[in-house]
């Protein structure tokens, strides 16, 4: 009676679902409500996990609880932790969980919500969550090892090398462009500039109290950190109200992007006490509370989706970033959908401090389609803004024009009505002095989610403070992942350099640390720059850059997977992972030559360096002007060059690793594993 | 009876009690706040020569946590 039971409940979730997603798939006129995105999004994880988690459990993974993890193995108070499964699945939720599920669905509203709400639930149901999955438990099964560690022994010494090249690639173009998001929310906004930096002198306060005063009470730091933080978002309107205070924190995109810079080195040089762990600390906690607070709201105010199903955007001209919606859907949503770093998080803390085997399911598989679920949150909150403004606040004035009354007339055109007059009083009452051309993701996310807070708590009263809370919210959450990046970047730099010179390697020798955090910094740094000063807007051409970059360590990731399967014997559920890997290698390849080699100047980094140049023959480009386009065009060619390298690197590890599969199926070469061997669990069940 | 009826209402009260403590001990865990408590505990099961302070062990566990991926994109 109660399997019946059972059966009749799940059921009627994948009815729910299903009907749901119908709904949004085929409703068209009047705007849709949330609750039927929130449905379809909550129905179609649930039963992923119910049915297809468990089958790659116990027919792909076989996953063993009588086998000991590394956890229990190697217990030793410090990495090997073994933790509760609930409060390991928060620490790898907030481990993966970074801006990426934001900003990413932010951006691809331009094709309508269909395109990426259907990718976040497919791609995070059959390829995303896989991943994650898979990935932690090759790595529970090798001691906790790194993907360029199981890359290096499963795959090929080339291949490992080729992971760790990648890893850094990847952690370089990403850095770049957050820091892009974070000063394109910032530039011209003295509230938000005040806020943000108001957070590192908070940041430094509690790691003082965090090291002498009261060493390591994470909960009352953070406690007090936040109170401070939320007086800095409210403060921060005082600073916009005051003309002097104002001025001194109204700052151009490359002043902010050499303060950012500024920040990341010495984020990463200095002891991480000081500035780096106390602002992660603040950081986790306002991540959870504002992604909760999301999803209270829309949940509670169930807001209208105004933006259509599909725009006229699907042919490729969109004017945040151009591209049709294959592949370049694919691409811009990362995370929420699939992200290749999460499998180093999936190699990295979570498999040396999980209990037992089976929990890597929930773990894995589950914490993913949570971050799946805040990706169709940030949707929901862009798309339930009127589309005239979503493209107001997302292009770039190149492409709709440079005064308010022709963006407005060049969008109203699109068939997306919208009036200079509503974008000066939507900007006046979020306490901006102007929401044009803010491309990015981040201040569309926040105008979206201010509007969900304040029909929650406050209304239209508290819409500016809700604004400036939710770009504090993002650029906190941006700036963590910057200094954490910069620092692990940095020691990368230096392993590498130390195998050329081995005083660089020591991690305690500054010099070395200056050296190394020096030109990690001046990478990303380099990235942010041509971002900023690209007429384009930057995001056009970074942001493509770097989910093309995520997804092929994605497809790294699902390499490694496949590699290790088949060595398990496991030939006959080996497409759980080959499919995801081969729709990954078709949309990176895909995405990679139209960025390079397309004749369309927006899309093509190539044909976009010769439009400039022959611009500049044809002397249409002001006398002054040249010298900067002309670096213009060296970082077009610049990008061209990154994105063939890193398809290159791909492709020769994808050649490796499948001429290794043909000798083990076809020649009988002998399988050989690198699993730590079995031991008998000393827990008794239930422990 | 009533007798009975307080016994099962105490019983529900510790059971509160228990979830509420639960929640805190897995937030001070989540947040790295029983870090050291861990460190100690396996320390002394482990029969460790030295045992690093409070302070020693913050700073120690710091550096390992941010030199290697610990956020995402």
């Amino acid at each position: 009676m109660k399997r019946l039971l059972g059966i009749v409940a799940w059921v009627v979730v994948a009815g729910l679902g299903a009907l749901a997603l119908m709904t949004i798939a085929w409703h068209r006129g009047e705007p849709i409500s949330a609750t039927w995105f929130v449905l379809a999004a909550a129905c179609s994880y649930l039963v992923a996990y119910r049915l297809y988690s468990a089958f790659i459990a116990a027919k792909l993974l076989a996953l063993d609880n009588t086998r000991a993890t590394p956890a229990e193995r190697r217990d030793d108070g410090r990495d090997f932790v073994p933790t509760n499964k609930w409060v390991l699945f928060g620490h790898h939720f907030a481990a993966i969980a970074g801006p990426g599920p934001l900003v990413g669905p932010t951006l691809a509203a331009q094709f309508g919500y269909l395109p990426g709400t259907l990718w976040l639930i497919a791609g995070a149901a059959f390829a995303g969550c896989v991943q994650d999955f898979v990935i932690l438990f090759c790595s529970i099964r090798r001691d906790g090892k790194t993907l360029g560690e199981m890359a290096k022994d499963e795959v090929s010494k080339r291949g490992g090398t080729i992971a760790q090249l990648a890893v850094l690639a990847i952690m370089v173009i990403l850095l770049g462009v957050v820091a892009l998001v974070i000063v394109n929310a910032l530039k011209s906004s003295p509230w938000a500039t005040f806020t943000l930096a108001m957070t590192i002198p908070i940041a430094l306060l509690l790691g003082l109290y965090l090291r002498f005063l009261r060493p390591g009470r994470v909960i009352e730091a953070s406690v007090i950190g936040v109170a401070l933080v939320m007086f800095a978002v409210v403060a921060g309107q005082w600073v916009a109200d005051s003309p002097a205070w104002a001025a001194k924190f109204t700052l151009g995109g490359v002043t902010l992007a050499f303060a950012l810079i500024a920040y990341g080195f010495a984020a990463s040089a200095l002891p991480v006490w000081l500035l780096l762990a106390p602002r992660d600390y603040l950081s986790a906690f306002i991540k959870a509370g504002a992604i909760f607070s999301l999803a209270a709201g829309i949940l509670l105010v169930r807001p209208h989706v105004l933006m259509p199903p599909l725009t006229r955007f699907v042919d490729g001209n969109g004017p945040v970033f151009a591209g049709k919606i294959f592949p370049f859907c694919f691409i811009t949503i990362a995370c929420g959908a699939i992200s290749g770093f999460h499998s180093l998080i999936s190699s990295g803390t979570t498999p040396k401090m999980i209990q037992r085997e089976g929990q890597a399911r929930f773990i894995g598989y589950g914490a993913m389609l949570l971050e799946s679920f805040v990706g169709v949150m940030a949707m929901v909150a862009a798309c339930a803004m009127t589309p005239g403004v979503y493209f107001a606040i997302n292009s770039p004035a190149t492409v709709v024009g440079a005064t308010p009354e022709a963006a407005a007339i060049t969008i109203s055109g699109w068939g997306y009505p919208l009036t200079a007059e509503t974008m000066a009083s939507l900007a006046h009452s979020v306490g901006e002095q102007t929401l044009w051309n803010r491309a990015g993701g981040a201040p569309s996310l926040a105008v979206g989610m201010a509007h969900i807070f304040s029909r929650t708590i406050g209304g239209d009263r508290l819409l500016s403070i809700w604004y400036h809370f939710a770009i504090m919210f993002e650029a906190l959450f941006i700036l963590t992942v910057l200094d954490a990046g910069t620092r692990v970047g940095r020691f990368m730099v230096q392993e590498m350099l130390g195998q050329v010179w081995k005083p660089i390697g020591r991690m305690n020798w500054y010099p070395a640390i200056v050296l190394s955090s020096g030109l990690i910094v001046a990478a990303w740094g380099y990235f942010l720059y041509q971002g900023v000063v690209d007429p384009l807007g930057g995001i056009n051409s970074l942001w493509p850059l770097f989910g093309i970059s995520n997804q092929l360590l994605a497809a790294v990731a699902l390499v490694v997977a496949t590699s290790i399967l088949l060595k398990m014997g496991k030939l006959k559920w080996i497409w759980v992972t080959l499919v995801p890997m081969a729709w990954l290698v078709v949309i990176t390849m895909t995405a990679s030559y139209q960025k390079i080699f397309s004749a369309n100047p927006r899309i093509g980094f190539l044909s976009y360096a010769n439009a400039l140049g022959a611009q500049i023959a044809a002397g249409k480009i002001p006398a002054a002007k040249i010298g900067e386009m002309q670096r213009v065009m060296f970082n077009q060619r610049l990008d061209a060059a990154v994105t063939a390298v890193l398809a290159a690197m791909f492709l020769v590890l994808l050649i490796e690793a499948v001429v290794d599969w043909h000798a083990i199926l076809a020649r009988g070469k002998e399988a050989k594993l690198h699993e730590t061997p079995y031991v008998a669990t000393q827990w008794a069940e239930g422990d | 009876m009533g007798g009975d009826a307080r016994v099962e209402n105490r019983k529900s009260k510790m059971s509160f009690a228990d979830v509420f403590r639960r929640l805190w001990q897995g937030l001070r865990e989540w947040s790295g706040d029983a870090a050291y408590e861990t460190y100690v505990r396996c320390a002394r099961k482990q029969l460790t020569a030295h045992v690093l302070s409070r302070e020693e062990f913050y700073v120690e566990q710091l550096k390992r946590k941010y030199s290697r991926v610990s956020r995402c994109c």
